[in-house]
């Protein structure tokens, strides 16, 4: 516990050292702010390790004059799974924002230290959220978290578009706040105190009627900050509004505090009834097939990428569903497998989309747009960033050998074991095409991504001109590349990680994965193993017969058309069209045509769709009130008056009325 | 998984390498003894590779390392894939549980290259092609997770050594699964026509470009680059008729194979049947507008998905 209280606190004075050492000393405060950081993330990462090691966990209790009771910190497995993320993901981060912040301070632009002390402050509360034991600590740095996000989104706060995705995400993040204090509110009613061991002690004398309630309640509160579908509005423009590190933090980490907050609910609980699993699962398909065919729509880089993060969190919930249709229906190795696939999705998708993000960031700041129809043929350009963004993109799509992989085929074989039961469960194999449908989707999303963007020839001057990032933006791209790379080929790395979480989650009589699972790991590592030698033979084969042989560099094929231009190259507008006009008006593209011009645009079918016209419709409701506001006090007075009696009403006859 | 049984895959892996090529000679030889023409002879591909395989190689300027990689990648990916399957009828080389999702995973990541490859050399045709591509095989993939999912809950194991192979397999296979077999089996017929970019969702034999899939993708490789894509082509469609003639001998006979031997001299008999069967589809039918082929697809999942019912009643 020491480690992990050193860690936040080194962390906090790393966005400090930023704050005081600036101006004329930026450079060596950017120095300071590394150091102090990377040594906190190493520091707590360490403190989780040792949990995990050693399988007891730990707990720190602060007694005294604390408000709102004690305060109570604690790492078990399922914190130590996430702590171990959080902090790595946020060091890569940190030391991508940090170049990528100096640049933008080079150039004048403004100062970075406010932007460097909010980031400590949003991973510092990040880790607390996942260590909070009370109420009061987890809703405090619940909020905090909240707020420093929107204080790091409207980073660029001149930019009209910026704050307004900031305003929603503001909305969204404070309706989710109200949605979890009215949970821990009713679940509280039954508890001797705030503390998390106390909720979990009242849990089995909650009447039905409240467990609904509180998962319902939960559900909302971090649905909308894991960001599913309908609750997902906000994620799209708040990504492509915040920097690129923040982007990658928020994508990788932040949405993944809802997958833990649930998580967390699940265990206090002690499991969930059926119909709570079919809901996570259903919630899992509609978001994990909405947001990759929504993802295809975009133009925007980082937009793309954000609709992704709806999309994986689809995946996620599919997992958790599975498990917990595996607890209501006392299949333990459903159960396990299901979690197991949802927690190690939730880690990978950490892993390659920070990484995507940090590669859409650096083609961000090198070309200055996030239009991917201006952009491409970065590959020559921008070698190392392509590297990254190229395995991250496999891992994203999931297929062997990387990470993303493991985890869909986790879950793959969760769907599958419900199918074989002789219950209704069964039909959760139904999952299966469902999440096929989603893999295809989203490797021809990424198709389109990393050809567009990197491949080809540039669209634009501003496109040809660029060169590579600097060296502190794609090493932490690559650190996770090669993460994603590890637990690709080594599944059993990763899975080892999540199975004690697992575990606890499928509830006792839990013995562990299968063998036949745990065993597959290491067959995965073999059929790595080959695919990587095999190729190797190959290349090495061909470049034998090309020893005799010429190889020669001509123009690419047109058609015996010697005059190509870039602007004749595929977009990416006309890749995705066949795929767009299959879902039709689902896809959510809107097209506008005019005698001579046709343009499309994607819209969001629930935040311009639902979320707006209904904010309008209130809005307008509440304007017809003003009539009541007329700024005459003896009319107020009036108010009062009738306030008052009616509340004299009450105390007399409402004893009788009930 | 006994010595003789290993040795036994290992020789069925030998042939499927070996005689993949024959497919599409034996396609194209059966559409021209169908449609009254003399045609190419049935060993032509590998006349075809033989001679690429000494070709030197032209890149076009505007490609990077991953257009060198991708035929790589492609037939490392088609010859691991086929090294999950049983093709002795008894076991993989390869087995593991849920390597169904790996052996799908594993042609996507060939599909990935191949498609990026297309998109490096900036050409509008290969962008076309590769848009296509990743298209149709994002509609396919439901499908075949669907067969796989109704052969898995037949044989109660999600490996393709037990949904495939004589051994476990045929021994749950009552004549209740039948059905299911044969609705699976003409499923993974139709889907594996789409994703071996042949008739009537492809036509290998198109020249004109704006037409094609999978052949306007592959438009600027050439040499022994060229010869892996084709050899990979075939090799997907030697993948998919062991796939077939697994379902099929499931659904016919009580037992498998008394002898691995036998099994192997049977898959040779299925690539051979899957020739003719791909060649009979493109003498007797025409490509499909593209705009039918989700429509195709969604048929041909939509059979095995009756299957898939079937089983789960």
């Amino acid at each position: 516990m020491s480690a992990f209280l050193a860690g936040l606190g080194l962390i906090l004075a790393a966005g400090v050292a930023a704050a005081l050492i600036r101006g004329a000393r930026a450079r060596a405060g950017d120095a300071v702010y590394q150091l102090l950081l990377i040594i906190g993330c190493i520091t707590g990462g360490a403190g989780s390790i040792r949990v995990l090691t050693v399988g007891a966990p730990v707990s720190l209790t602060m007694h005294g004059a604390m408000p709102g009771g004690d305060w109570v910190l604690g790492i078990d497995a399922l914190s130590a799974v996430f702590l171990l993320v959080i902090f790595g993901v946020g060091a890569a981060c940190a030391v991508f924002g940090t170049h990528d912040l100096a640049t933008e301070r080079a150039a004048g632009r403004r100062a970075t230290w406010f932007t460097q002390l909010s980031f400590a402050t949003l991973l510092a509360s990040i880790a607390l959220v996942v260590a909070a034991r009370t109420v009061v600590v987890f809703l405090g740095a619940w909020e905090v978290m909240a707020i420093s996000s929107y204080v790091l989104i409207v980073a660029h706060h001149e930019e009209q578009d910026v704050r307004r995705s900031g305003l929603i995400y503001l909305v969204a993040t404070h309706t989710a706040t109200l949605a979890l204090f009215a949970m821990f509110a009713t679940w509280d009613v039954t508890a001797a105190n705030w503390s998390f061991d106390a909720l979990a002690a009242a849990s089995p004398s909650l009447s039905p009627g409240t467990t609904i309630a509180v998962l319902l309640l939960a559900l909302v509160g971090f649905g909308f900050k894991a960001g599913f579908v309908p609750l997902h509005f906000w994620l799209p423009p708040a990504h492509s509004a915040a920097p690129s590190h923040v982007s990658a933090l928020m994508s990788g980490i932040v949405i993944k505090t809802g997958i833990y907050g649930m998580l967390r609910v699940l265990l206090l609980l002690g499991g969930a009834p059926a119909w709570w699993g079919w809901l996570v699962l259903g919630l899992g398909v509609s978001s994990g097939v909405l947001g990759v065919l929504w993802a295809l729509a975009q133009h925007d880089i980082k937009r793309l990428l954000a609709y992704h993060s709806v999309e994986n969190i689809g995946i996620i919930l599919m997992g958790i569903g599975v498990g917990a249709l595996g607890v209501a229906y006392h299949a333990p190795v459903i159960a396990m497998l299901g979690f197991a696939g949802g927690l190690l999705h939730t880690v990978n998708h950490a892993l390659f989309k920070s990484l995507l993000f940090l590669g859409a960031g650096a083609v961000y700041r090198a070309t200055g747009t996030r239009n991917m129809e201006e952009l491409g043929g970065l590959a020559r350009r921008m070698p190392l960033t392509w590297l990254g963004f190229v395995i991250g993109a496999a891992a994203i799509i999931g297929v062997p050998p990387f990470n993303g992989f493991v985890s869909e085929w986790l879950v793959y074989q969760g769907l599958f074991a419900a199918g074989q039961t002789s219950e209704v469960s069964r039909l959760a194999i139904l999952g299966i095409p469902a999440l096929a449908l989603i893999s295809g989707l989203a490797l021809a999303c990424f198709t389109k991504v990393a050809g567009i963007v990197f491949l080809g020839t540039p669209r634009t001057a501003s496109a040809a001109a660029v060169t590579e990032a600097a060296r502190g933006s794609y090493t932490p791209a690559l650190a996770l590349a090669a993460a994603c790379g590890v637990l690709g080929t080594i599944p059993s790395l990763g899975i080892g990680l999540v199975s004690a979480t697992a575990r606890e989650l499928a509830g006792v009589g839990t013995v562990g994965l299968p063998s036949a699972v745990t065993s597959g790991a290491w067959t995965i590592s073999l059929v790595a193993l080959s695919t990587l030698v095999l190729s190797a033979l190959l290349w090495v084969t061909r470049r034998a017969l090309g020893r005799r042989r010429t190889t020669r560099r001509e123009p690419t094929w047109a058609c015996a058309y010697d005059a190509p231009t870039p602007r004749m190259q595929y977009t990416s507008s006309s890749f995705a069209a066949p795929l767009l006009s299959i879902f039709g008006p689902l896809s959510g593209v809107r097209v506008e045509r005019s005698a001579t011009a046709m343009r499309t645009h994607a819209v969001d079918l629930v935040l311009d769709g639902m979320a707006l016209p209904l904010w309008r419709r209130v809005h307008r409701a509440a304007l017809r009130l003003r009539g009541m506001q007329q700024g005459r006090l003896h009319l107020y007075l009036l108010y009062v008056m009738a306030a008052v009696l009616v509340l004299l009403g009450y105390l007399a006859f409402g004893s009788r009325l009930s | 998984m006994t010595g003789s049984a290993s040795a036994t895959s290992i020789a069925a892996m030998l042939l499927l390498l070996i005689a993949a090529p024959i497919i599409p000679g034996v396609a194209s030889r059966t559409k021209a003894i169908l449609t009254g023409r003399r045609g190419s002879p049935v060993w032509q591909l590998y006349a075809d590779l033989w001679k690429l395989a000494r070709r030197g190689i032209v890149r076009s300027t505007t490609t990077t390392w991953i257009f060198q990689l991708a035929p790589i990648v492609l037939l490392t990916t088609t010859i691991v894939a086929a090294a999950l399957l049983p093709l002795d009828g008894r076991a993989s080389t390869l087995r593991f549980a849920g390597d169904a999702v790996a052996f799908a995973g594993l042609l996507g990541l060939g599909r990935f290259a191949l498609a990026l490859a297309a998109l490096d050399t900036g050409s509008s045709f290969e962008g076309m092609g590769a848009s296509r591509e990743v298209t149709f095989a994002s509609l396919t993939e439901p499908g075949l997770f669907i067969a796989f999912a109704t052969l898995g809950v037949i044989a109660h194991d999600f490996s393709l050594s037990a949904m495939l192979a004589d051994t476990v397999g045929r021994g749950a296979a009552s004549a209740a699964a039948v059905p299911s077999l044969v609705m699976v089996a003409l499923s993974v017929f139709a889907l594996a026509l789409a994703e071996c970019s042949r008739v009537p969702v492809d036509d290998p034999s198109t020249h004109l470009e704006l037409t094609m899939i999978h052949e306007v993708m592959v438009l600027d490789h050439s040499g022994p680059d060229l010869a892996m894509i084709l050899y990979a082509g075939a090799l997907k469609l030697g993948v998919f008729a062991a796939i077939l003639l697994n379902v099929l001998v499931a659904a016919s006979a009580e037992r498998g194979w008394n002898s691995g031997a036998g099994a192997v001299v049977a898959l040779l008999g299925g690539l051979v049947g899957m020739g003719v069967a791909v060649g009979v589809v493109e003498s007797i039918m025409a490509r499909l507008r593209q705009p039918k082929v989700p429509l195709y697809l969604a048929g041909g999942s939509a059979l095995a998905l009756f299957g898939l019912i079937l089983v789960l009643r």
